[in-house]
């Protein structure tokens, strides 16, 4: 039962078993807690992570492509895995804008799958992802990038905590003259939301959004709200005094439960 | 349509083209390279470059100046009521060229609109590069890359 090499022991590090599987040029999908890598012949195709946006966040909701022609494209070509092809090749995407954006997707969720380097939970040998390949990047690339990243965030301030826990502005300093992303993403911070929620509201890359606001946080401008243990569900429990969850009614805020809702649906449909 | 190495492959047919690539200027990550890369390290010098076009891009004094009638600073993005996510989808530099004394580097960003941070550097040899030319086509190429 334990004889093919495929089969993961939990327990054993991602990184180490994703190198494990490049080297045997495997396809399929790696579950960790904290998000999926989709491996085809030894290659990283696809990266999905709960907290960062994906692919269709991203392009929908900067307007890049219009949601009709994000669902079209999955309606038509999801199940044979080559929705990033069919956007291609129904003109709504050039090729270059869906290399760009798919790319920044990957590492984007990667880092988060990986750079904390939690257990593999499971591989499903030969599953792929619906968006079909679009840029392969080698296994060490991208386990080198996150590791990488871990270190640049490091540098600019040493306080992961502004990661996880929901963040506020800090009263005091003058905010003015920022650089427009960073003023971009001062702007979102309102003592609720958490990085993630920041990155959704913006349709930015979580890293990326966490970047700036490492910046922030080592210029005196955020801090986080509860430096407390990130347990998974930061439950909204002892600020809430209104009745409404999620205070600002903000469309984008409530997004973000949507996205991943439909994600789990889409997966779900996929294990069919 | 051109993807990210269709194009790289194009900016190598400059004249005196030693290499090109595709950097993402906030995390420093080349997302494709043709070519050599000075030092033949293209990761360091991606990370290298990156810090450099991020410090441009932030730059108050070399960046686009601000539109008028923004009284509150040189921030167009401190503006709350903007749902739309990510505005000012135009960097604020379009080049940044360095010379020294045996080749040019050439660094176009790139506009998305979608949220991507990313310039083409394409690194040319001084005797046989030609500064005008390189900086005209890579400006055309990055324009295909994502408008097709």
């Amino acid at each position: 039962m334990t004889t093919s090499t495929r089969a993961p022991r939990t327990g054993e590090p991602a990184s180490a078993l994703l190198s494990t599987l490049a080297a045997q040029g495997a396809t399929g999908a790696l579950s960790t807690e904290s998000g999926i890598v989709y491996l085809a012949t030894g290659h990283v195709v696809h990266v999905e992570s709960a907290v960062t946006p994906d692919l269709g966040d991203l392009l929908t909701h900067s307007g890049a492509l219009a949601p009709d022609g994000w669902w079209e494209a999955i309606d038509q070509a999801g199940r044979r895995c080559r929705v990033g092809r069919q956007l291609v090749d129904s003109g709504q995407l050039p090729v270059g804008a869906l290399e760009l954006c798919h790319l920044g997707a990957l590492f984007d969720a990667a880092y988060f799958v990986l750079a904390h380097d939690g257990p593999a939970l499971r591989f499903r040998p030969g599953a792929a992802h619906w968006l079909g390949a679009v840029r392969a990047v080698p296994v060490d690339t991208v386990l080198r990038e996150s590791r990488r990243r871990r270190e640049l965030l490091h540098r600019i301030w040493p306080e992961p905590a502004v990661d996880r826990a929901p963040l506020a502005r800090v009263p005091g300093p003058d905010a003015a003259d920022l650089p427009a992303r960073r003023g971009r993403t001062l702007a979102q911070v309102d003592g609720v939301r958490t990085a993630a929620q920041i990155a959704t509201a913006l349709a930015c890359r979580t890293f990326h959004t966490l970047v700036e606001l490492r910046r922030l946080a080592a210029a005196g401008l955020v801090a986080p709200v509860a430096p407390l243990v990130a347990a998974p569900a930061p439950t909204p429990a002892p600020a809430t005094v209104s009745a409404e969850p999620g205070p600002p009614p903000r469309p984008t805020a409530r997004d973000e439960p949507d996205t991943a809702l439909l994600r789990r649906l889409l997966h779900a449909l996929e294990a069919l | 349509m051109p993807g990210i190495d269709e194009s790289l492959l194009e900016a190598m047919r400059l004249p005196g083209a030693r290499g090109a690539s595709v950097v993402d200027w906030i995390s420093g990550l080349a997302l494709g390279a043709v070519g050599d890369a000075p030092g033949g390290d293209a990761e360091a010098t991606a990370a290298e470059t990156a810090e450099l076009a991020r410090l441009a891009t932030e730059s108050g004094a070399l960046a686009l100046t601000a539109p008028p009638g923004d009284g509150t600073g040189a921030s167009p993005g401190g503006a709350p009521g903007d749902p739309d996510g990510p505005s000012g989808k135009e960097p604020p530099v379009q080049d940044l060229i360095i010379t020294n004394a045996d080749s040019y580097h050439l660094l176009r960003f790139v506009t998305t609109t979608f949220d991507s941070t990313v310039f083409v550097h394409l690194w040319l040899d001084r005797s046989e590069g030609n500064l005008a030319l390189a900086r005209i086509r890579l400006a055309e190429l990055t324009d295909r890359l994502v408008l097709g």
